[in-house]
């Protein structure tokens, strides 16, 4: 099996020299070159591109013997799927049942996913075998022949499992012929919209101003969906926008002035705390088929009675949010933040702090604090350690994404990789915390309003489950810290700005 | 995951042509499958053109202290991979006594590759051992191929007698003629006489083909390298059966 890749391409605007190419990796393996076949391939999408901000890019391929989809991840292994006769637009239940379908689905939700470009390119697959014969590594080559090509030419190197160092050893013998690693084909959801380069040393407070701003449009362009209630996606994606705000007023204490935090800070957590009751309801709600599934003893329907309960919280709440979101007191914050922004822009006195200093400042604060808390976690620390460190987590992911125009881009992209997955595990401990605690108090709600006995039933199933999925995520915590703390990880995140 | 040993308590008779082109088979059909060659000899393991070195060798892998994923080797076919033989496995019966529930070892090594694949096939060397205990409690299916002769019917009632006698786990057995010669009177006596009826032995028998003794010189599965000839529909044929088990 395919265990990872790496994407190379020529230097800018150059074409691909297939001869060279195969006589450099000729001069390490046997290389045995595959026919060329034309592809015709469309980028899909959906309209609001929800896949590149999840960090997919979805490609329907289609051959004169074949179609498939292929779908590359920014941050992991992408997957691939046969497919007959899609067309566009299509619902993501349209695509093949699988890996793909599911990682697609997550993001998309329930938009339908469309054609936003096509070309044809030229593919041509080398396999690379040892000295026994076997396949070691295999190459695909694809270039650009009709179109407007969405990529330069690309030469992706394949490497199978047990087989890592011929794979780097083919990488090496590539990079000598002047191939280059290729950006990113997907650019990470928190780089979109953004120069990925500023200067480091402008002010840093012109820097928050304008992340500061990017998170007020986010807002305004999601409210009225949240207000019409067309998808959960609205509301979701306008705390989003909240929560970096606040996180950006918190790190950036130390160069914005005084009424950002005495005045801005309690604002926006009255936001945010506005918009947490349905959201989390609506957290239930998209879950429950899943957690249909979790039922072993308890039949799916048992959960009907708690889809019910769900529905009528969401009602009451719901109203709730919409009188605060229409209120006089959020069309005041919103102009006044406005304001606000606009004075910090052109403010001319200032901390004195560069945007590359406090970068640097913040990101290693945060990353010692992670680190500190990390450590101090044993086999008997209490569930609330570990929500404090998943706090100082997202402190430090949050210093990351407002700092990303101001460090290297590589070195950011490897260390947001280790943090992801310790937020991952630290997500899961928590939310089954969460969710244990919630399904018991709606389960006596339930009680309470004399629901029969099986739907009761049901939800202590469910709260069964979470337990174990809880002492799974507790049990993977070593690991994934140990990770993220090792003394190279730890020094990558200590070094980020020192680049520049 | 469903694990599926070949295995015969006699050797030569056709468990590592079998385990290697029924795993071809599975993986052809898209099952994420894994092949164990745990015969020290490593005839599966040439097979597929991987050198026959496990790192840590038999105790590293029985005791734990060497992962068994990193031990694992793509093959040249999609969707399957190998997990090579070592010489060090003519000790696994050793490295296995010194451990706690040594009778279950592999099957723990095991359920740590399940999240990666939906088929392992182990190929076995011809003994009873604490090895084949082991293969015992690991496996669903126990594949024995069976060649058409007066002896190797009793070699068969021994193994059902093992299995029956067996603690723990009981596999289901299903045993199928290999290297069959309908030219021998003797083997279409043996094919004949053995009742079909309570479903121990498959449908399928698979003759005596040259193209199957090539296997050795083209270093592939039959199906990679002679996908329509009639051997290749012969492991179709039984794999189709093995499946539905
Ligand atoms: N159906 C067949 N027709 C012709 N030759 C066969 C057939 N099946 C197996 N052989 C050959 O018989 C020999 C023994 O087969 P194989 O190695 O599969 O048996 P085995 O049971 O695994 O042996 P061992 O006990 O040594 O591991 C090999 O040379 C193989 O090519
Ligand atoms: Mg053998």
């Amino acid at each position: 099996m395919t265990a990872g890749t790496r994407t190379l391409q020529p230097a800018d605007g150059e074409g691909l020299d297939v001869d060279r190419v195969v006589a450099a990796l000729g001069r390490r393996f046997t290389v045995e070159s595959g026919s060329r076949r034309a592809v015709r391939r469309t980028h899909v999408d959906t309209f609001d591109r929800r896949l590149l901000a999840a960090g997919l890019a979805l490609e329907h391929d289609v051959t004169a013997r074949q179609e498939a989809l292929v779908l590359t991840r920014a941050d992991g292994p992408g997957a691939s799927a046969t497919a007959t006769g899609l067309r566009w637009p299509a619902f993501p239940d349209a695509l093949p049942e699988g890996v793909l379908r599911q990682t697609v689905a997550a993001p998309a939700g329930i938009r339908a996913l469309t054609a936003l470009g096509q070309e044809k390119r030229r593919l041509q697959l080398l396999e690379l075998r040892n000295a026994d014969d076997k396949v070691v590594v295999r190459v695909e080559l694809d270039e650009p022949d009709e179109g407007a090509p969405a990529r330069p030419p690309t030469v992706t190197v394949r490497e199978l499992r047990g087989y890592a160092d011929e794979a780097a050893r083919a990488v090496k013998a590539l990079v000598a012929t002047g191939l280059r690693p290729a950006p990113d084909q997907v650019a990470v959801d928190d780089d979109q919209g953004r120069t990925p380069v500023a200067d480091r040393r402008q002010p840093a407070h012109v820097l928050l101003a304008a992340a500061l701003g990017g998170f007020a449009t986010a807002m305004d362009d999601n409210l009225p969906g949240l207000l019409d209630d067309v998808d959960t996606e609205f509301l979701h994606d306008f705390r989003v926008a909240v929560r970096r705000t606040r996180a950006t007023l918190k790190i950036g204490r130390p160069a914005l002035p005084h009424p950002m935090r005495s005045e801005w800070e309690p604002a926006f957590k009255w936001l945010g705390d506005l918009t947490t009751p349905v959201r989390d309801l609506d957290v239930y709600e998209l879950e429950l088929p899943t957690m249909g599934g979790w039922l072993v003893a308890a039949d799916e329907a048992d959960l009907a009675a708690f889809a019910t309960h769900l529905r009528r919280r969401r009602t009451a709440v719901r109203r709730a949010l919409v009188r605060g979101l229409r209120s006089q007191r959020y069309r005041r914050l919103r102009a006044d933040w406005d304001l606000a922004l606009d004075r910090l822009g052109d403010e001319a006195r200032d901390s004195g702090l560069t945007a590359g200093e406090l970068a640097d400042q913040a990101i290693r604060r945060a990353a010692r604090r992670v680190v500190r808390g990390g450590r101090s976690v044993t086999a008997d620390s209490p569930a609330t350690d570990l929500h404090d460190l998943r706090k100082r987590c997202k402190e430090l992911r949050y210093a990351l994404e407002v700092f990303a125009p101001v460090v290297d881009t590589t070195m950011r992209k490897k260390v947001v990789g280790d943090l992801k997955d310790l937020q991952d595990v630290l997500g899961r401990f928590q939310d089954t915390e969460v969710q244990r605690r919630a399904l018991r108090s709606f389960a006596e709600e339930m009680m309470a309003d004399g629901t029969p006995a099986e739907a009761v039933l049901a939800m202590g199933e469910l709260i069964g489950h979470l337990d174990s999925e809880q002492d799974r995520a507790r049990a993977e915590f070593d690991t994934a810290f140990g990770t993220f703390a090792r003394p190279a990880g730890v020094q990558r995140l200590l070094h980020l700005g020192g680049h520049r | 995951m469903r694990v599926i040993a070949s295995y015969n308590i006699k050797g030569g008779v056709g468990k590592t042509t079998t385990a290697v082109n029924l795993a071809y088979l599975a993986a052809r059909e898209g099952s994420r499958t894994l092949l164990w060659d745990l015969d020290p000899q490593a005839a599966a393991t040439f097979l597929f053109r991987v050198r026959p070195r496990v790192k840590g060798g038999s105790r590293g892998l029985v005791t734990r202290r060497r992962p068994v994923e990193d031990a694992v080797k793509a093959t040249d076919f999609d969707n399957l991979d190998l997990l090579p033989a070592d010489f060090s496995y003519r000790n696994m019966d050793l490295d296995l006594d010194d451990t706690k529930r040594r009778t279950r070892r592999l099957s723990q090594l095991l359920k740590e590759l399940a999240p990666d694949y939906d088929t392992v096939f182990l190929d076995c060397p011809p003994s009873v051992s604490l090895v084949s205990e082991n293969v015992l409690w690991a496996s669903d299916t126990l594949l024995v191929p069976l060649i058409p002769a007066t002896l190797s019917l009793r070699t068969y009632d021994q193994l059902t007698r093992f299995v029956a006698d067996a603690e723990g786990n009981r596999p289901d057995v299903v045993a199928f003629f290999s290297m069959a010669d309908r030219r021998k009177r003797l083997h279409r006596d043996v094919i004949e006489a053995i009742p079909r009826d309570r479903g121990r032995v498959a449908n399928t028998v698979v003759p005596s083909l040259s193209l199957i003794e090539q296997m050795a010189e083209r270093r592939a599965p039959v199906p990679a390298f002679a996908p329509t000839s009639r051997a290749a529909r012969c492991y179709e044929q039984l794999w189709a059966e093995v499946r539905e088990r």
